[in-house]
């Protein structure tokens, strides 16, 4: 006959302060699983297992994150970058949209725009930084022309999908309650397609950055992934560093907090289910 | 093939073959300069040159080969992860976000510290490939094993299952629409990852054959190379993801959970 | 079949949330004879869902013993079955796939369990269904396929956690009247867990009311067999205990 264990072990006392805090604080179960992991680097980049020269510690990526701020170095190539992306995001949305609703909306549009529009899709948008590099040079248009491509496929291919799920009768019931067909398309057709429109944003943003870095580091001007290449040519590690946790932080922070969020809103709002990853 | 088979193929075919009509058109018509943009017989002509004298095949293969290492290790070693992660709960619960992060990281950004890392060629390429597969992979993998709900792997408990049979019968089944969504999502980066290192860090591939000819003005491959890529992605994207997705999520009635 | 013992069963547990010990069970003794039917009833919080995780090895008991057969049991084995609330189907497998399951983990060579699964797929109606998948079924034949699931394995215990909850009222009349016919056809040892109380009554020989993690009160449900429902709910001898049964359950 074992006896009732009534007393608690620290590993317990240890795991329920962490459940209970990250109830109270969400924040908390994406922050303190990287302590480890930070903890860690240290001591794998201490051991010297690695030479300091590929593998520097978080301490002095910290450190040259403090100069670079103090400099005026990141905060100028993390709003040219930010800029370039959001630029060419509201131009993909801009054009994607429209576009996606035509194509959903009209089975003509459909059948002829279709495979064009995934075999585009397939060439993808750094495939097109050559002609573009021949056609507008080193500068700003190149880039900003290869987000919006990058982001309006996603954005279309989902907006369709969203246009094609809202079901015929919502637009019978609002054709048969006097709505007109513009209405019908701003009443019922957006509104329904919009959490898809939300997972064709993510899922845009998510390729449109990559290929922002992409072009900022074959193009090379200014921006994150500018300071990335441009440290590997002088083969300081630090920086590369530095620029990937920043773009890793700034990135999670926004899909984690804002999009995925907005999207599952949206989701459960007009109670479709939405897929997310 | 049966004759719907066929008609979808050629209602897939004709739109591009019209575009082919009108690009010929506009270019002619416009009096485009090659420099600028080439006429549709140019690209042809390329496309014939380069595969007489074997570059096309070198260099599609390259690329390939690279894509082919990367995924293959990196699917191989992030489903077992994944998958012993998702078993604990605590594990997974405490992981997620940090997989999460590398998998929001995963590929392009690695290209740098790759080449660093790895001087430039095909170890750098393959290394970016991997990571954008592995990171994708294994975060997908454990969403899909912690979806699992409990009374499965308890019903298999209770049917007698031996660990082994548990991780064919129930984990592996029940993840695979995660794992493919991730597959699909991973080889989406990887593709883009390969295109865009092969453009500084080689000698040989397509990214590297599209680079190249920009510095001679040679549109007429830059755009053979274009069109390479889209059919290449095309021929993966439906010979092997739809038909891997459709096999498994669409038949067994699963909704991809979050 | 075989007899089930539980011997001064406890079951503690800790809360991260409440940062303390819980008890779930506090101190349960009960014998199941080979070829009896009990169903255990009693509030919610009772214990009674955790009595059947930890038969079933789910979980570990802090004290006390269960034997199957005279035989000390630990962690989930094929000697007890158990079908599941939410059904538990596999969705990747077809019918007579997740019914074969068990005799394939034990090695049973594909010609032979699928003979098997066949057999107890005819014996829940089911014939038409094997090569469907659970999506494709119906809650009420999805759960058909759970028990015959767990029978086609021929466990010693047969444990059953609120099997017809999910399912609507007139579709659980019905399995509740096939489970009886089957189970006067092959005698399994059943633990039943119901919030139902007049489906324990309808079901049982024996009905175990538990409160506060310990068993109260025990009652022999003597009515005859076979049981069918438009016999039975104007049976006054069905009243008088399923009202007593109801009694137990509220006090507790």
């Amino acid at each position: 006959m074992s006896a009732l264990a009534a007393s608690v072990s620290p590993w317990q006392r240890l795991w329920s302060a962490y459940v209970r805090g990250t109830v109270r604080h969400p924040a908390l179960a994406s922050l303190v699983p990287f302590v480890p992991v930070v903890a860690l680097w240290a001591l794998v980049a201490q051991s010297g297992l690695f030479p300091p020269v590929f593998f520097p510690g978080p301490a002095e990526v910290v450190q040259k994150f403090g100069t670079l701020m103090a400099n005026g170095i990141l905060p100028a190539y993390l709003e040219d970058s930010v800029i370039r992306l959001a630029a060419g995001t509201a131009a993909g949305l801009a054009l994607g949209i429209p576009l996606g609703l035509l194509v959903g909306l009209s089975d003509r549009a459909h059948r002829a725009l279709w495979p064009v529009l995934l075999f585009f899709q397939a060439i993808g948008d750094i495939a097109w930084l050559p002609i573009l590099l021949i056609w507008f040079g080193f500068g700003l248009t190149t880039m900003i022309f290869v987000i919006v491509y990058t982001v309006l496929f996603p954005v279309v291919l989902n907006t369709v999908l969203g246009v094609r799920s809202v079901p015929l009768e919502l637009h019978r019931a609002a054709l048969s309650l006097g709505a007109s067909k513009v209405r019908v398309l701003w009443e019922v057709v957006l509104p329904g397609a919009l959490p898809n429109i939300m997972t064709g944003l993510r899922n845009g943003l998510g390729f449109g950055w990559r290929a922002l870095i992409a072009a900022e580091i074959i193009v090379g001007t200014s921006g994150i992934g500018f300071l990335m290449f441009d440290a590997r040519r002088a083969g300081s590690v630090v920086e590369i560093l530095l620029g990937m946790i920043v773009l890793g932080v700034l990135w999670y922070v926004v899909d984690s907090w804002v999009l995925a969020p907005i999207e599952r809103v949206t989701g459960q709002r007009w109670g479709l289910v939405t897929r997310h990853d | 093939m049966s004759v719907p088979r066929l008609v979808a193929a050629a209602m897939f075919v004709l739109p591009l073959l019209a575009l082919l009509l009108i690009w010929q058109a506009v270019v002619h018509g416009f009096d485009v300069s090659p420099r600028v943009f080439p006429a549709v017989g140019a690209v042809f002509q390329a496309g014939l040159e380069a595969m007489q004298d074997g570059t096309l095949i070198r260099h599609i293969g390259a690329s390939l080969g690279r894509m082919a290492l990367g995924t293959v290790i990196g699917i191989v070693t992030a489903v077992p992860l994944g998958v012993a992660m998702g078993t604990n709960r605590a594990v997974s619960t405490f992981f997620t976000p940090l997989l999460r992060f590398f998998s929001v990281l995963a590929g392009i950004a690695w290209i740098p510290i790759a080449t660093l890392w790895f001087g430039y060629g095909f170890g750098a390429i393959t290394f970016v490939i991997f990571n954008a597969v592995f990171f994708v992979v294994a975060y997908n993998t454990l969403l899909g094993v912690t979806g699992i709900a409990m009374p499965l792997r308890h019903a298999a408990a209770s049917l007698g299952a031996t660990r082994w049979q548990m991780l064919t019968e129930v984990l592996l089944p029940g993840a695979l629409p995660n794992i493919v969504t991730g597959v699909r999502t991973g080889l989406g980066f990887a593709w883009r990852g390969l295109i865009a290192a092969e453009m500084i860090a080689t000698n040989v591939g397509l990214g590297y054959m599209l680079f190249v000819a920009r510095d001679f003005y040679r549109t007429e491959v830059i755009v053979l190379g274009m069109i390479v890529i889209g059919v290449l992605w095309l021929l993966i994207d439906r010979l092997l993801l739809s038909p891997l997705e459709r096999a498994t999520i669409e038949r067994w009635g699963l909704v991809r959970a979050a | 079949m075989k007899s089930l013992t539980i011997e001064h069963l406890q079951k503690t547990y800790f809360d991260p949330f409440a940062n303390k010990q819980v008890t779930a069970i506090r101190d349960i003794s009960l014998t199941v004879d080979a070829g009896d039917f009990v169903a255990v009833v009693g509030p919610s919080g009772c214990g009674k869902t955790t009595m059947l995780n930890l038969i079933a090895g789910f979980l570990a008991p802090t004290g006390g013993q269960i034997r199957v057969d005279g035989r000390a049991v630990s962690g989930p084995g094929p000697d007890r079955g158990v079908v599941f609330q939410s059904f538990a189907l596999f969705p990747w497998r077809t019918v007579l796939d997740n019914v074969a399951f068990g005799p394939k983990m034990r090695g049973v060579p594909k010609a032979r369990r699928h003979e098997i699964a066949r057999e107890y797929l005819a014996l829940a109606g089911l014939s038409h269904a094997a090569e469907r998948y659970p999506n494709e079924l119906s809650g009420g034949m999805q759960q058909r396929v759970g028990v015959v699931r767990a029978l086609a394995n021929e466990p010693d215990v047969l444990l059953m956690d609120e099997p017809f909850a999910s399912v609507d009222a007139q579709t659980r009349m019905t399995l509740q009247e096939e489970l009886t016919r089957i189970w006067e056809q092959r005698r399994p040892t059943v633990v039943f867990i119901t919030h139902d109380v007049n489906e324990a009554v309808f079901l049982a020989n024996r009905v175990v009311v538990l409160s506060h993690g310990a068993v109260l009160r025990d009652i022999a449900i003597d009515l005859p067999r076979p049981r069918a429902w438009d016999v039975l709910i104007e049976d006054a001898g069905f009243k008088t205990l399923a009202a007593k049964v109801l009694q137990q359950v509220r006090t507790a």
